[in-house]
């Protein structure tokens, strides 16, 4: 089967640091925090971690009422990243119909807040007779994709991969296969998620996130750091269009780097337990689809979230593929871990490294954990040459995917 | 429920739940070609005249047969004159 080029050639990204990719840069380049303590969280009863990284929704009325009633925060994040991206990309919104072009939008679920607010409504007394029409469609799993879609008119595949933290490299990397098999000619693809108590709280119980910065929360998350204490959730979208390499060639579109390899496998072993051997063998096989060795891996942007576990597997599993020789740094000390949106929003932010030639180190990385040594850790501006990138997402379920990008 | 108040509590439903302008807001205004709303608005527009006139309309079948503005206030003044659609 003929195998097509695929080439990234836009992003769009609302973050914690604002709502487009030049907010989000800015704010990783002034090695800025954006978690903070969120007011009223003591209220639910055993939560211990009451910081996250939220992000701002501005202007939404730009959005038709008609297209946006049926739009959760997450939805309105990914609209307006989705739109981004398309700008950026230099494709006029008008065409799009006529594409063949679709979306793939992960989550991990529907809008967390909608779905709380479905449940307000509706359990106190038993009665479905106050939801109003849009609920289900803020609710509903695929309902960034789906949004995205009619926002924007989308008439071709519109998929909604859901792996909680892997869903948007898994949106990236079944986008990536469809343009690769000629299937679609343009994809935007990506993720999104929300900030909300009860996400925060999945993670809480199983004593996963930070507890022990409520009062200083810019010093949390702590990849890698021997006081990391958990994972701070973050929100927002990241979208980045995918097409043919002759397509964007032909049409003088800037690209900002080749997709070349790809991999997603499961752990087979626990389901929320990270698993060193399987991450292993998820970058080796996206290494091998890539048709490279470890050594012309220029970047690892790691999925480190901070996790106790999670951090320590991460490592040695670098480690166990690379050594010490490739600069590792992970981004979530600065926009918490967007969950669903993490894979997209941090691979637009290391193809801007990778544009701007310099790699930003681990926020709040300031002693190495020994369980997490080993690997070239980025600890200050590393300023180098980026050919080739490798981006990391490991997901609850045991679910793992690597990402391989080559400047063009 | 005097007319003034029932057309005032309307309005304000549209203005808040549909985002329509005041100056909008005519009695003989289409609520479908005029104003925009499609079938899917009619469900929340009957949640949102629930909530605001404490009336439980969900099941009447004249709902069907609005189309202006007019209309919703007629409907509205009917059920709260006759006492009807219980208290929700």
């Amino acid at each position: 089967m003929k195998s097509n080029r695929v080439v990234i050639t836009g992003a769009g990204a609302v973050s914690p640091f604002g709502c487009d990719v030049e907010a989000l840069m800015a704010g990783i380049e002034q090695g800025r925090s954006a978690v903070r303590f969120m007011e009223g969280w003591d209220q639910y009863i055993g939560l211990r971690s009451h910081v996250a990284a939220t992000a701002e929704i501005k202007d939404e009325r730009a959005i038709p009422r008609q297209k946006r009633r049926f739009m959760g925060r997450m939805s309105i994040f990914s609209a307006q990243a989705a739109e981004q991206a398309l700008v950026d990309a230099g494709i006029d919104p008008a065409m799009v119909p006529q594409m063949k072009m679709g979306c793939a939008i992960g989550s991990t679920m529907g809008s967390a807040k909608s779905i709380n607010d479905a449940f307000e409504i509706m359990l106190p007394h038993k009665d479905i007779s106050q939801l109003n029409s849009s609920m289900f469609f803020q609710c509903m799993s695929h309902t960034a994709a789906a949004n995205v879609a009619q926002y924007l008119e989308l008439t071709g595949y519109i998929m909604a991969t859901s792996a909680a933290c892997a869903s948007s490299l898994q949106a990236i990397g079944a986008g990536y296969d469809l343009v690769r098999l000629g299937r679609q000619d343009v994809m935007l693809c990506g993720g999104s998620e929300e900030v909300h108590p009860t996400v925060t709280g999945s993670f809480d119980v199983l004593m996963a996130t930070s507890a022990g910065f409520n009062h200083a929360p810019s010093k949390t998350p702590r990849p890698f750091d021997r006081d990391r204490d958990g994972l701070v959730c973050g929100e927002g979208s990241g979208v980045v269009v995918l097409e043919k390499y002759e397509r964007a060639i032909k049409r003088n579109a800037r690209i900002y780097a080749e997709i070349t390899g790809y991999n997603t496998n499961g752990n087979g072993s626990h389901v929320s337990q990270s698993n060193r051997e399987s991450m292993v063998r998820c970058m080796k096989q996206a290494l091998r689809d890539a048709g490279i060795v470890p050594g012309e891996i220029d970047y690892i942007n790691a999925h480190a979230t901070a996790t106790l576990q999670g951090d320590k597997e991460e490592a040695e599993a670098i480690k166990e593929v690379f050594g010490a020789s490739v600069p590792v740094s992970s981004l979530k000390g600065y926009i918490g871990h967007t969950l669903g949106a993490s894979g997209a929003i941090e691979l637009i932010a290391s193809l801007r490294m990778m544009q701007r030639g310099v790699i930003y180190p681990t926020l709040n990385l300031e002693n190495i954990s020994p369980d997490c040594a080993g690997i070239n850790h980025v600890t200050a501006l590393v300023t180098k040459n980026i050919e080739v990138i490798l981006k990391n997402c490991f997901a609850f379920g045991g679910i793992n995917a690597a990402l391989v990008c080559r400047k063009v | 429920m005097t007319e003034e108040e029932i057309i005032e509590k309307t309005n304000k439903v549209f203005e808040e739940s549909f985002e329509i302008e005041k100056e909008r807001l005519q009695p003989g205004a289409h609520i479908f070609n005029d104003l925009g709303l499609d079938s899917l608005d009619i469900v929340d527009l009957v949640v949102a005249l629930q909530k605001s006139f404490g009336v439980n309309i969900r099941n009447e079948e004249k709902i069907r047969d609005i189309r202006t503005l007019q209309d919703v206030y007629q409907f509205i003044s009917t059920i709260k004159n006759a006492g009807g659609g219980k208290a929700s």
